[in-house]
């Protein structure tokens, strides 16, 4: 496979993202905003209290920064299929030399690289410096840290891939795409750290795809997770992202096969 | 007055007109309200869950969390459905389509209201509203009678205008500026998400803020404490605790107003 | 007859705001922004009469939209009047806007999810259109634009043809007395076209209504109106008869001649010679000024220097002398 065309897109996103530098810094005064706000949430509800169940003030906040910042960063565009879908240019879509896929994992790379780049770490600065964050507990784990935020991705990507499928059947994804974002919200840890969710429900939730999105890399970043843990988690995490892309995947080939019967 | 009946009935006409078209697409309408519902839910689910851990966020437990966010709910669900309207006015005032409407021999606002009004959208707000109220009214000690019930029918109403003059303010913003997305998202939505809590566990340039510049304060906050009496409000005022309607009703008219001057300045300016 | 609609030397300048680079750019520009000061109308004055039909054309940019939007009332005019009827358009919306119609070529104002028909009853209760009037009206109209088939269809369904002809139908359901038309055949076929362009014309000359209406297909114009108002940079550069403007400006003429065999042709003075089939040198076309060559003359001349099979003079299309004065290439004498 040639991979020239999709570095070429990926580029493209990416330079036209630097277009937008106004919204930037609106988004990542935004981010920080949330995580203030959050934060003083939380002081309020430790009272003063050094830790709360073995869980510190500091690694609430190293919680909030990293996955609200990574939630701001790995935006992907949910709308990209349903919309070409919508004004029928997916047919001349499918005509193009390039694969389809290809081109959405390009567009949506070059977009999360950039945000990573210039609202996740200008985030992480901002907040390592005014609200004392923990550091990465050694090298090792901010290797393994890095491996997992990239797997966290996949498995955030392919759930909008699979999501985004559903187009070819539905007149309108808004509500379902939606009701997704509210089980990503709430069980990736990102709105509400893992560590306070029922003891039942942590043991149903390290093995969804959603804790693994941000909460397993928090875990790694924080050293709470020996490098058996770790190994397992990563290799849940690609299952995880193999079964939903994979799903995606037949939903994509029966929707072609739909829009060639009907013609779009 | 023959102006009136005949302004109720082209109302009709078009609710009518709307429902119709929703009912086009049934079922993803009432995906839509589930969806709504669903998404306003994720802060309350969240509170839920933190509290199952801490029991009170500074003084509140559950049902009086419940009962602060059900003011919040209840009012945005009320106003949407007049104003889901203006939800999508900066897309209009782009596109061109906001002339149409100036064409028309009918009030602006008027037309805007029930243009494409999205109830199922406001079902799923102000549903969440109503659902979080019937959770906690009978649980938080507050006792029903005429006194309070005036109170809270009051403070709702102060509430409804409150939220429709921030979102007034928001969408006549459309007019000036050609992106309001990323404003909106930090001096609006940032804010909503959190309107929710007793404000006096914030840094106090934010209770500022609440109170003075996004009043969300008044809409649950102010309102809820005069019903509950929880610790917290010392220092601020008696007064504040009833201002929700005059404070809803200024803010209104001066977002009212800005809206007529922009509708001017729009006719001048062009676009 | 009294005039229905004056403007006089009226003007529109539009703020741009100027954008600033880089982010402390974009922050001055929120808080203080610069503006840069464009001319779209500049002192405009024609008057037209009751039952008109003028053609308003320019290329873009040259202020026919504004100026619809000013004569519609939706845009205050800088300088200037304006007086439609009794009315002055920006100051009495509510009433004025219920005497006039508008039809965007662009610009839908249907259901997009609902039947044809339901726009319009909609439109019936925005209008407080009598319902006889409502009823004559649309079986009228149906009729005319051949709407039969489709008024029950979901708009969505529609051809962008179709969709239009419904478009004028619901601009036109309250007996409008003046009628806007912007870009009424913008992206439709042929046929639709015609459709469109004959039930324009016939309504004109049935209803007594006056019409303006904007449009780059020179064909919509030549079908339709007698008059014709030319907007260039802000400015009116025309306003006169179809036929006048050959008159003013088409003094150009052109002379195709072919010869027997291959001539080797000396100049003529105030002739261009030109050679319009490369692969073919025995033609020649010569393109004059009517004021500086007679072509008795000219022809006298070619007859008696060469052996000349064919001779074929022509006058320029409207379309091009048109697109010359857009150009600035022909100046009015």
């Amino acid at each position: 496979m040639n991979i020239e065309p999709y570095i070429a897109y990926a580029k493209k996103t990416f330079l036209q993202k630097t277009a937008y530098r106004f919204d930037h810094l609106m988004n990542i005064l935004s981010t920080c905003l949330k995580i203030f706000i959050f934060l003083e949430i939380y002081r309020a509800l430790y009272l003063g209290r050094e830790e709360i169940g073995g869980i510190t003030m500091a690694m609430v906040t190293t919680n909030f920064v990293l996955s609200m910042g990574l939630d701001a960063a790995f935006y992907i565009d949910d709308f990209f299929l349903p919309g070409k879908i919508w004004d029928g240019s997916i047919a001349t879509e499918l005509l193009r030399p390039v694969s389809f896929k290809g081109r959405m994992i390009a567009e949506n790379l070059g977009n999360a690289f950039f945000k990573l780049l210039f609202c996740f770490v200008p985030t992480l600065l901002i907040c390592v410096f005014t609200i004392g964050m923990v550091p990465p507990h050694s090298v090792e784990m901010f290797g393994a840290f890095l491996l997992s935020i990239i797997l966290g991705y996949g498995v955030l990507w392919s759930i909008s891939f699979a999501v985004q499928m559903l187009a070819f059947w539905l007149v309108n994804i808004w509500s379902i795409n939606t009701i997704k974002n509210v089980f990503i919200n709430v069980l990736s840890g990102s709105m509400i750290p893992l560590w306070f969710m029922p003891e039942w429900m942590q043991g149903v939730l390290q093995f969804t795809p959603f804790s693994s999105i941000y909460f397993i890399p928090v875990q790694i970043y924080l050293g709470q997770l020996s490098f058996r843990e770790i190994f397992l988690r990563c290799l849940m995490q690609l299952i995880w992202i193999g079964i939903i892309y994979e799903l995606g995947n037949v939903l994509w080939k029966r929707g072609q096969r739909k829009l060639v019967v009907q013609g779009g | 007055m023959k102006i009136e009946n005949d302004t109720l009935f082209l109302a009709g006409i078009y609710m009518k007109t709307t429902m119709k078209a929703w009912f086009q697409y049934r079922i993803d309408a009432v995906l839509r309200s589930i969806a709504v519902f669903l998404r306003e839910s994720t802060g309350i689910i969240v509170i839920y869950f933190t509290l199952l851990q801490f029991d009170t966020l500074s003084g509140w437990n559950m049902s009086e969390m419940f009962f602060l966010f059900s003011l919040l709910f209840l009012t945005y669900g009320i106003m949407i459905l007049f104003f889901t309207g203006l939800r999508d006015f900066g897309g209009m005032v782009r596109s061109g389509n906001f002339d149409r409407f100036l064409l028309r021999p009918r009030g602006l606002l008027f037309q805007l209201i029930f243009v494409d009004a999205d109830w199922f959208a406001a079902i799923g707000q102000g549903g969440l509203g109503i659902v979080l109220f019937i959770l906690s009214a009978g649980k938080v000690g507050i006792e029903w009678n005429i006194e309070t019930i005036i109170y809270y029918v009051l403070a709702v109403a102060g509430g409804v205008l409150i939220q429709g003059a921030i979102f007034l303010i928001l969408a006549t913003l459309n007019i000036y500026l050609l992106q309001t997305d990323s404003l909106k998202e930090l001096t609006y939505h940032n804010f909503r998400k959190f309107a929710g809590y007793p404000i006096n566990i914030f840094h106090k340039a934010i209770q500022l803020i609440m109170i003075y510049v996004v009043p969300f304060a008044f809409v649950n906050y102010f309102p809820a404490q005069y019903l509950l009496r929880k610790p917290g409000a010392e220092e601020y005022s008696e007064i504040f605790f009833y201002l929700t309607p005059v404070v809803g009703s200024i803010w209104y008219l001066a977002a009212y107003l800005f809206w007529r001057i922009s509708i001017r300045w729009y006719k001048s300016s062009g676009n | 007859m009294p005039e229905f609609i004056e403007v006089k030397e009226v003007s529109k300048v539009f703020k741009i705001s100027k954008r600033s680079n880089g982010v402390p750019g974009m922050i001055a520009n929120l808080i203080m922004p610069k503006y840069e000061k464009r001319e779209a109308v500049r002192g405009v004055s024609f008057s037209i009469q009751q039952g008109e039909m003028i053609g308003f054309i320019g290329p873009n940019g040259a202020g026919k939209s504004t100026m619809i939007k000013m004569l519609s009332g939706i845009l205050f005019p800088d300088g200037g009047e304006i007086k439609v009827g009794k009315w002055i358009p920006y100051k009495q919306r509510k009433d004025y806007v219920g005497k006039i119609g508008v039809v965007f070529g662009q610009k839908s104002q249907l259901q997009w999810d609902l039947p044809v028909m339901d726009s319009f009853e909609l439109l019936r209760a925005i209008y407080r259109i009598p319902k006889d009037l409502y009823r004559r009206n649309l079986e009228r109209y149906i009729e005319m634009l051949l709407m039969e088939q489709f008024v029950h269809q979901p708009v969505r369904q529609l051809s962008l043809g179709q969709r239009m002809r419904a478009d004028i139908v619901a601009a036109l359901l309250h007996s409008p007395e003046i009628i806007f038309f912007d870009e009424p055949t913008i992206g439709v076929d042929v046929a639709g076209k015609e459709i469109i362009r004959n039930f324009i014309k016939d309504l004109n000359q049935q209803d007594n209504v006056t019409m303006l209406f904007t449009t780059h297909d020179m064909q919509d114009i030549e079908n339709t109106c007698k008059r014709l108002i030319i907007l260039d940079e802000g400015e009116k550069v025309y306003d006169g008869s179809l036929m006048g403007i050959r008159e003013k400006y088409g003094t150009t003429r052109q002379l195709d001649v072919e010869f027997n065999q291959e001539e080797v042709v000396k100049p003529i003075a105030n002739v261009e010679i030109l050679e319009p089939d490369e692969t073919d040198s025995r033609k020649r076309r010569f393109v004059f000024e009517s004021r500086n060559v007679q072509i008795n003359d000219l022809m006298n001349e070619l007859l008696s220097q060469y052996d000349i099979r064919d001779i074929n003079i022509s006058e320029p299309e409207i379309e091009s002398i048109i697109r010359k004065i857009y150009n600035g290439e022909v100046v009015s004498e």
